[in-house]
């Protein structure tokens, strides 16, 4: 059952063409919820993306130990275990942030995107691959996150990554630092991200290149 | 292995992995525990700042309506406020405000709204209003130095002319008065209790 | 036919020459483009004059009395707002139509509906560029993101509107005076909308004032009068279905009227609340809106009824003081289930 992908693919793949958010569709919660502006994207991108590796390496190390009936119980152990150590990290140096996070950090253990990865891929394959598997998956659940803070951020208070680059006429749009507004930005760059890919289109850029 | 029952085998995994995820979070635990609690009390102590006139040191002091905080000052053993977490619904969800209270109970010496999910632009505005561009702050700020009794009166669209008035959020009256009604039925609560307690002198 | 004699029956191809060519990029529109075209549909097949541009146009022609109100009204406000809606509506259409790479329909008067009734449901005040986003929201996201006209599930208009609400809470719920009201000194004071004042202070506001629109208000929506005239020719020349605006405001009229009989000191009198805010224009303007009704005569009630219904409990019990967008909104969500549940039974179709 283990991959048999070329290890750049491996990795590449979680970035664009397999990416969780835009092709996969999962980890929608904290995707909507916290990107309100780029920091907090990036925090919860880093978090995730931190508790996805070491889950991996535990559970891919520990693959051939963990009997087939009880691999969820111990999957969703280990997962909590990571996402307690990232929620307390979080709190004991960066208090604001974990503030302005809230729950979605204890949340991470629900996002299905580390369960996913685990059933998927780690569980079925060595460590080093499961590593860069997890590592392509979580650039690429980053990757959206800031590209929706920063879009949300412009649009909804003028500003990106905190500091404020749109003057004073510009005035923001609430929606978009609402939850309506996380709908609209995903649902927009999920259509473009599947009208670049549309394989008629691919046809047709191959045909003029 | 092979050699094991599969119940055997499914007990020790679980075992192993829960021990070690146990293992993990005790150190880690003992690491963050004192930066969580420093962080915490800093926090509070911040608030505590921004509630009451200036202090020196506070003591906390457990009622029946939650932790009360009270300052002095080095120099003398009279009291200068009491701070005090006042807590209710809002627009949307919980709000949980730290207020500070004169020692005669008579007016607020400060409020800040430490947690709120309010309406981004409307209600958010009882924390920070970024609109006013002149006094962001102004909705807290107006509540220093106002009279609770008979109680707290949430005005609309003019400027409060009662001691006990203050201005509310244009397009946010359900917020600004949810503020006042916390307010007001905590500072009622406390009130009883630092009577019981024998009022300032003790 | 097998795909040898398919391949004889036709002319002979020219060879393909060697080196591959750069295909010449057409317009997909400009691919197959018939005299007439073909239009396949199931039976009963109708012949009728109507015409979708002829519908649109007749709407249009209803909406006129309001707008000229709007204009008297709030002047120069009105006469900025109404420009820019329709002309960002008509520009955003266009280019819809350039990216899609369909025939351009702007003569079909969609759009030009789109852009007047979001700047009838405007408050005067507003500003151009915030009406112009609404209006690009309007027929990008409301309608051409769904399909373009015939496939929207909600009303444009009113998404337009919900998306400027949610965008701009405070702009989007200050009013103004009419330039007309006597009794104000002052142009442009701010001032409550008889909803906002029963809300929020406790008072009612007067009929007569309700009825002809001399109040603050969004610029078409304050005067009952000029868009029943209107509607009622929709209603005549039945290009709206007459049971929605008679359910949606019998509804509302029965709903807040048993409330008001339980308690009248509380709540507003059933008249007060037929007459007031935006629930003529959008009785007989949006929730009559063809695409995005029920067809069937049993469906239009469920509509208007389930509107009224939602309408009545906003207005008393939400935080806003106004509900008709939310309210339409909410049952254009719900009409194709409605659809579903009241399509007609097939001739000797017996019930499972």
């Amino acid at each position: 059952m283990s991959s048999t992908l070329s290890l750049k693919t491996e990795f590449i793949k979680g970035i664009w063409k397999e990416n969780p958010v835009m092709a996969s569709l999962l980890g929608l919660c904290p995707t909507l919820a916290v990107t309100n502006a780029a920091n907090n994207g990036l925090a919860m991108g880093l978090a995730t993306t931190f508790v996805l590796l070491s889950s991996s390496l535990m559970i891919s190390a520990l693959r051939n130990l963990i009997p087939h009936q009880v691999r969820i119980a111990g999957y969703i152990v280990i997962i909590a275990t990571f996402v307690t150590v990232a929620d307390r990290f979080l709190a004991a140096y960066f208090p604001s942030i974990s503030a302005s996070l809230g729950p979605y950090i204890p949340l991470i253990v629900v996002n299905c995107l580390i369960l996913g990865r685990q059933e998927a891929f780690s569980s079925r394959n060595g460590i080093g691959r499961s590593l860069l598997d997890s590592l392509g998956m979580g650039i690429g659940f980053i990757f959206v996150l800031v590209v929706l803070g920063i879009i949300r951020e412009i649009l909804g208070s003028g500003s990106i990554f905190g500091f404020a680059i749109l003057g004073d006429w510009f005035t923001p749009w609430m929606v978009m630092i609402l939850p309506p507004g996380a709908f609209l930005t995903l649902g927009i760059l999920i259509a473009l991200a599947n009208w670049y890919n549309d394989p008629s289109r691919a046809k047709e850029r191959r045909a003029v290149s | 292995m092979s050699k094991m029952s599969l119940s055997t085998r499914m007990i020790l995994v679980l075992t192993l992995i829960t021990v070690l995820s146990g293992g993990i979070l005790a150190g880690w635990d003992t690491i963050t525990k004192p930066k969580i609690a420093f962080h915490r009390q800093e926090a509070l102590k911040a608030a505590i700042g921004d509630v009451l006139p200036a202090h020196d040191t506070y003591s906390s002091e457990e009622t029946e309506f939650g932790t009360i905080y009270i300052a002095t000052r080095d120099s003398s053993d009279q009291p200068v406020g009491v701070a005090f977490m006042a807590m209710g619904s809002g627009f949307q969800g919980e709000l949980r405000i730290m207020v500070g209270l004169s020692p005669e109970m008579t007016q607020l010496t400060g409020i800040k709204v430490l947690e709120q999910i309010e309406t981004p632009g409307l209600g958010t505005k009882i924390v920070v209003d970024p609109s006013n561009k002149k006094d962001p702050y102004w909705f807290p700020a107006q509540f220093r130095g106002v009279h609770v009794s008979p109680e707290l009166v949430v005005v609309k669209n003019a400027k409060p002319t009662q001691n006990n008035e203050v201005q509310g959020i244009t397009g946010a009256t359900i917020s600004s008065k949810a503020v006042t009604d916390i307010l007001n039925n905590q500072i009622a609560n406390i009130k009883t209790v630092w009577t019981s307690r024998g009022g300032p002198e003790s | 036919m097998t795909e040898e004699n398919l391949s004889q029956a036709l002319p002979e191809q020219p060879e393909t020459p060697k080196k591959p060519v750069k295909p010449k990029k057409e317009p997909r529109a400009k691919l197959y483009k018939p005299e007439t075209p073909l239009i396949l549909a199931s039976s009963p097949h109708f012949h009728t004059r109507d015409t979708v541009p002829r519908i649109m146009w007749n709407v249009i022609a209803a909406l006129v009395p309001a707008t000229v109100l709007a204009l008297v009204y709030f002047q120069w406000a009105a006469v900025g707002i109404i420009l820019t809606s329709v002309s960002s509506a008509l520009i955003a259409e266009m280019l819809v139509n350039r990216v899609k790479g369909e025939s351009f329909t702007i003569p079909d008067g969609s759009a030009l509906i789109t852009g007047l009734l979001l700047a009838l449901t405007l408050p005067p005040s507003f500003s151009l560029d915030g009406t112009a986003l609404g209006s690009v929201f309007a027929i990008v996201v409301g309608k051409h993101f769904f399909g373009g006209l015939g496939y929207n599930i909600f009303n444009p208009a009113l998404l337009g509107r919900a998306f400027l609400q949610a965008s701009f809470p405070v702009p989007m719920t200050t009013w103004t005076w009419p330039l007309t009201a006597r009794y104000v000194e002052v142009d442009g004071v701010t001032a409550a909308t008889p909803l906002g004042l029963f809300k929020f202070e406790g008072v009612t506001s007067e009929l007569s004032g309700l009825i002809t629109g001399n109040i603050s208000g969004s610029l078409g929506e304050t005067s009952a009068i000029a868009i029943a005239i209107g509607g009622i020719y929709l209603l005549i020349r039945k290009y709206a279905d007459w049971r929605i605006p008679l359910s949606f405001l019998m509804s509302t009229f029965l709903v807040s009227g048993a409330f008001w009989l339980i308690s009248p000191e509380s709540y507003p009198s059933p008249v007060f609340q037929l007459f007031s805010g935006g629930l003529m224009l959008g009785a007989f303007f949006m929730a009559t809106d063809m695409v995005t009704c029920p067809v069937t005569a049993r469906g239009a009630w469920i509509f208007g009824a389930g509107a009224g219904f939602i309408l009545v409990i906003i207005r008393l019990f939400g935080g806003l003081p106004e509900g008709v967008m939310y309210s339409i909104l909410l049952m254009n969500a719900f009409t194709p289930l409605i659809n579903r549940y009241t399509r007609p039974k097939f001739f000797g179709e017996v019930r499972a």
